[in-house]
């Protein structure tokens, strides 16, 4: 499978919820920093025992997320992994391991860090977003 | 001789450029005063002799009534309108008032006569707070610390010159037509005030005819304040009694000068000379040698009680001896004590309130508490008579000072509680850290603070005692050196740095240890830049010195390296240093470097400042160090924004820096990168003007260059919206046409922004961002009242080719090509533009879109886009150009 262009990737990152508001060419900045990464069956992407600092896109193939042993969901294409790591380094609760070959598009937090404080444009945006999910936490 | 020239300094310290500015406003306040103090007595006078003196609390309540109301309705309206409107407006009626006054007088109407008196204290109201105003806004904040002073003493002149002047003519001519000289005085203040509006940097349209904080409350607001806040109870209560007690000994006052003086001429004579010269005589002698001393050995509490003391012991003098010497004695001394020791202790009183309940309830109390108590004051005299006189045409006035006497002793009680209160509120905010002495208006602090101060300082939390010995460090004659001792020896790096920084201030030389300390190891950075300084201050030999500042420089620990770049904006032999560590690899080096470097706003300085605002973690405080280079460097700043060759990041960082210049070549140099090939550049450029425009509302915008641009992105705007028709229908979810079609429609969003920012340069900011707001809200009434407002508003020219791109979009077809010749697109064509477009982003979304489209008679061009572009885009461009063969 040929590797990921910088637009398969925006059209990838416009799924993430976190990045819901920014424009297509603030995406594509975010694209730029974004690897993709393609894992055998039976790799474990999330480690409840250890921090997590990066975000993933499923691309496609499938994550199982289990918490002590009991499967809770499967992510697969478009789903995404870990959307708060990049602002929480706190572990996730439960283990994800590829079901099968998978692939996979993952944005480091220093990576984001950085391009933060290059695109202060990105930076209103994301906090944008964060402000409303609270509000909407707030008034469930 | 030293006491003599810091005096005279205090009082006179203008700057070379203010001498005219200087020199009108105090004439205008001069002129100002002059003929309200002809105004003054003679409406009085007139009163006194055609009426009976029952008639007067009639007047007070009146006065009080409808002259309030007429100047609440006043600063309403002249806070919509331009401060040079409203002088203007102000200056006309006056003069027509006192013409019409002065012709109707002459027909001898009972009426006339109250509605002469309401006018005058609506002239007070008026003309004199708008003087102040007009200063206000004729010179900046250090200006006016300094020639506030001077300002006031042309005003208490003026009153004299004005009460001395009435008084000599009163008695040779009838008082009413002393009121002709008055418009002359009037027309006189307003020449003056012209030559002020005329100078350079002095713009009276851009500022607002009445203070906006004057309108600025409403009575719930001020009812709950009160309700809630026991301090606030008590400054109400002193103001209305001390209006109270002002309207009766001014009662009493007018009722033995009425009976003394039988001749209007003589009356007119004697009230000018009482109010112009002797009043304002002991209220200058008062404010100026006494003020200070009894505020700073007696506190709040005690120059509160001043007044009330020196009430009750004159009017307990005048229940003895019931003569006019008796009760103009009392007059003055509850006058001249009110206008100075009374209103310095009011302003004490306000200051723990928190800043913003301060400014609403003083806005409140402004307008409606002393016209309230004056009113209030006037009901009891009412009262009084008609139950208590039984010839209310001759008041025993030796029963009035009884009742001033009594009142007088609930005010002083009254004062007591004040005092406590006050303390108890001081004590609160203390606790909270949340007490501003530097926000306050005068520069003398009283005992009890003191001591308070002196209390929290040595038993405080280490963060209190550090805020109360810098607050003792603002009052004025106090000796700090004893608690920057104490303080700079407790354990807490808050501590002393307070210690260190006011020992600094005073060249005190007893923490040299503490300072050296805290340069020894790391720890606090801003500890260690106050100890530098410090040290630096009381010791300049040793220990920085340049063999200290090379080899801090040196150091591998970046917090010396740090403090070596410190140091290097402080010390003469820093310069080599300091050059190299603003190459330094550590970002907080590096900045330290940045700020010693515009510390010194040296030249050579410059390139290597120009050059860190393209490092994202340095460029703060660049742009920093790059402004307090000052205006001077306007051109050179130029030069790096226009030069294509420099980098895009230092270039976009430019228009800050000149965005913090307000100066008219700051405006001239961003102007120039209006041009720039480059959007980041040119978006940054008319964001930095939108700031100035509002930062700087004098500076004169290039407006045959805002049009030029406008033009352009209006061109620009009709142009994206023609490209994003074209493809519109192509896109397909998730694919690169979607993302194409998304982004052009936020470009054609950024454009129209443009747009209206560039409007923002020439018409009125606020009101342009409104319509930019109501447009972009899509509601269909306030988006047409946004089209309506800039319809009337633009210039013809703007009009013509704005306008039509905010039409439907529906008609921006015909709108582009009718202007600009912009035809509609087949999706190949705009396709192929987007590719020549030079726009990375875009020419990446087009060689997608083209591949999806299978448009393969666009291969040449996307092979063309594809060459010397980045590794994305190439990428993108051989998938493409695969997909498509």
């Amino acid at each position: 499978m040929a590797e990921l262009n910088l637009i398969d990737k925006v059209i990838a990152l416009e799924g993430v919820d976190l990045l819901k508001g920014l424009k297509p060419d603030q995406l594509a900045y975010v694209a730029a920093i974004a690897t993709e990464l393609r894992h055998p069956a039976g790799h474990v992407v999330l480690d409840p025992s250890s921090s997590l600092d990066a975000l993933f896109v499923v691309l496609d193939g499938s994550v199982a997320l289990t918490r002590d042993g009991v499967e809770l969901h499967t992510a697969t294409e478009n789903d995404v992994l870990g959307a708060w790591a990049l602002f929480d380094p706190s572990p996730m609760p439960v283990t994800g391991t590829t079901s099968e070959p998978t692939r996979l598009l993952r944005i480091g937090r220093d990576d984001f860090y950085e391009l933060l404080s290059d695109h202060v444009e990105i930076t209103t945006s994301v906090f944008g977003t964060l402000v409303k999910r609270f509000r909407k936490l707030v008034e469930e | 001789m030293r006491r003599i020239r810091v005096f005279w300094r205090s009082v006179y310290d203008v700057r070379p450029g203010e001498g005219v500015r200087t020199l009108c406003m105090a004439l205008h306040m001069t002129c100002i005063l002059f003929a309200y103090y002809i105004l003054k007595p003679v409406s009085r006078a007139l009163f006194l002799n055609k009426f009976d003196i029952d008639q007067l609390p009639y007047l007070y309540v009146l006065i009080a009534g409808v002259g309030g109301v007429l100047a609440y309705a006043y600063t309403k309206v002249a806070v919509r309108s331009s401060l040079a409107v409203a002088v203007n407006w102000a200056t006309g009626v006056s003069l027509g008032c006192l013409i019409a006054i002065w012709w109707l007088l002459r027909f001898n109407l009972d009426w006339m006569l109250y509605v002469f008196n309401i006018w005058v204290s609506l002239f007070s109201i008026v003309m004199v707070s708008q003087a102040w105003l007009v200063a206000a806004n004729v010179f900046n904040s250090r200006e006016a610390k300094r020639l506030y002073g001077l300002l006031g003493l042309s005003a208490v002149a003026g009153a004299a010159f004005g009460g001395e002047f009435t008084a000599r003519l009163a008695r040779v001519m009838e008082p009413h037509n002393l009121l002709l000289a008055t418009a002359g005085m009037v027309l006189l203040a307003d020449v003056f005030l012209r030559i002020v509006a005329a100078q350079k940097n002095v713009n009276l349209k851009a500022a607002k005819g009445a203070g906006s904080k004057d309108a600025e409350f409403s009575f719930a607001d001020i009812v709950q304040g009160i309700r809630k806040h026991r301090h606030l109870q008590v400054i109400i209560a002193i103001i209305t009694i001390t209006f109270v007690v002002d309207v009766m000994v001014e009662f009493q006052f007018n009722a033995m000068a009425k009976a003394v003086y039988s001749n209007k001429k003589e009356l007119t004579a004697f009230l000018g000379s009482f109010y112009g010269l002797y009043l304002n005589l002991a209220t200058f002698v008062v404010q100026f040698f006494l003020t200070a001393l009894i505020v700073r050995y007696t506190g709040v509490g005690g120059t509160l009680r001043v007044l009330p003391v020196a009430v009750a012991i004159a009017s307990g003098i005048t229940i003895f001896i019931p003569r006019l010497g008796a009760a103009a004695a009392l007059r003055l001394s509850e006058a001249a004590a009110r206008y100075s020791l009374n209103r310095t202790g009011m302003e004490l009183l306000y200051l723990p309130l928190p800043a913003e309940l301060k400014n609403r309830t003083k806005a409140f109390v402004d307008i409606f508490m002393d016209r309230f108590g004056r009113g209030v004051g006037g009901m009891l005299l009412v009262g009084y008579i008609a139950w208590f006189e039984k010839d209310p045409k001759h008041p025993n006035l030796t029963r009035v000072s009884m009742l001033i006497l009594g009142i007088a002793i609930c005010w002083i009680l009254l004062t007591s509680l004040v005092s406590r209160e006050y303390l108890a509120t001081i004590r609160r905010r203390l606790a909270s850290r949340r007490l501003d002495l530097a926000d306050a208006r005068i520069s003398v602090t009283g005992a009890e603070t003191i001591a308070m101060l002196e209390k929290t300082a040595a038993e405080g939390t280490p963060r209190q005692a550090a805020y109360a010995v810098g607050l003792l460090a603002e009052a004025a004659g106090y000796h700090i050196e004893r608690q920057a001792d104490a303080l700079g020896r407790r354990d807490s790096a808050e501590c002393r740095t307070m210690a260190l920084r006011v020992s600094t201030a005073v060249r005190y030389d007893g923490l040299i240890d503490v300072a050296r300390r805290a340069l020894e190891g790391e720890g606090d950075s801003v500890e260690q830049q106050c100890a530098i300084d410090y040290l630096m201050a009381v010791s300049p030999e040793k220990p920085i010195d340049a063999a200290w500042i090379r080899a801090a420089a040196a150091d591998a620990a970046t917090w010396r390296r740090a403090l070596a770049a410190y140091a290097c904006g402080r010390h003469s032999s820093g310069g080599p240093v300091l050059r190299e560590l603003l190459h330094d690899r550590d970002a907080s080096v590096a900045s330290a470097a940045c700020h010693s470097a515009g510390h010194l706003a040296d030249r050579v300085y410059f390139g290597q400042l120009v050059a860190r605002l393209g490092d994202r973690a340095v460029r703060g405080a660049a742009v920093e160090a790059l402004a307090r280079y000052g205006a001077r460097m306007c051109g050179s700043l130029s030069d790096v924004l226009t030069d294509p060759k420099a980098p895009a990041a230092v270039r976009r960082q430019i228009p800050r820096v000149l965005r913090l210049l307000r100066d008219p070549k700051s405006v001239q140099a961003l102007a120039a990168g209006l041009d720039s090939a480059d959007p980041g550049v040119r978006a940054a450029v008319v964001k930095a003007m939108n700031r100035l425009r509002v930062s700087a509302p004098e500076l004169e915008m290039p407006a045959e260059a805002i049009q030029l641009r406008l033009r352009y992105e209006v061109a620009h705007s009709f142009r994206v919206h023609a490209q994003l028709s074209a493809l519109r229908d192509t896109a397909r979810p998730r694919s690169a046409g979607a993302l194409l079609v998304r982004t052009l429609e936020d470009r054609f969003h950024e454009s129209l922004e443009q747009v209206f920012r560039l409007l923002g340069l020439s018409y009125p900011p606020d009101e342009i961002y409104n319509c930019w707001l109501a447009h972009c809200s899509g509601v269909a009434e306030r988006v047409t009242a946004a089209h309506d407002y800039l319809d009337s508003k633009l210039s013809r020219e703007t009009k013509h080719i704005v306008m039509p791109l905010l039409d439907t979009p529906s008609r921006l077809f015909s709108h582009g090509r009718d202007l600009f010749g912009i035809d509609t697109k087949t999706a190949e064509a705009a396709l192929r533009e987007l590719l020549a477009s030079g726009d990375m982003w875009l020419t990446t979304l087009a060689i997608g879109t083209a591949a999806e489209l299978k448009l393969s008679s666009l291969t040449a061009d996307i092979v063309k886009a594809g060459e010397g572009a980045g590794s994305d885009v190439v990428q993108v461009a051989r998938a493409a150009a695969a997909s498509l063969s």
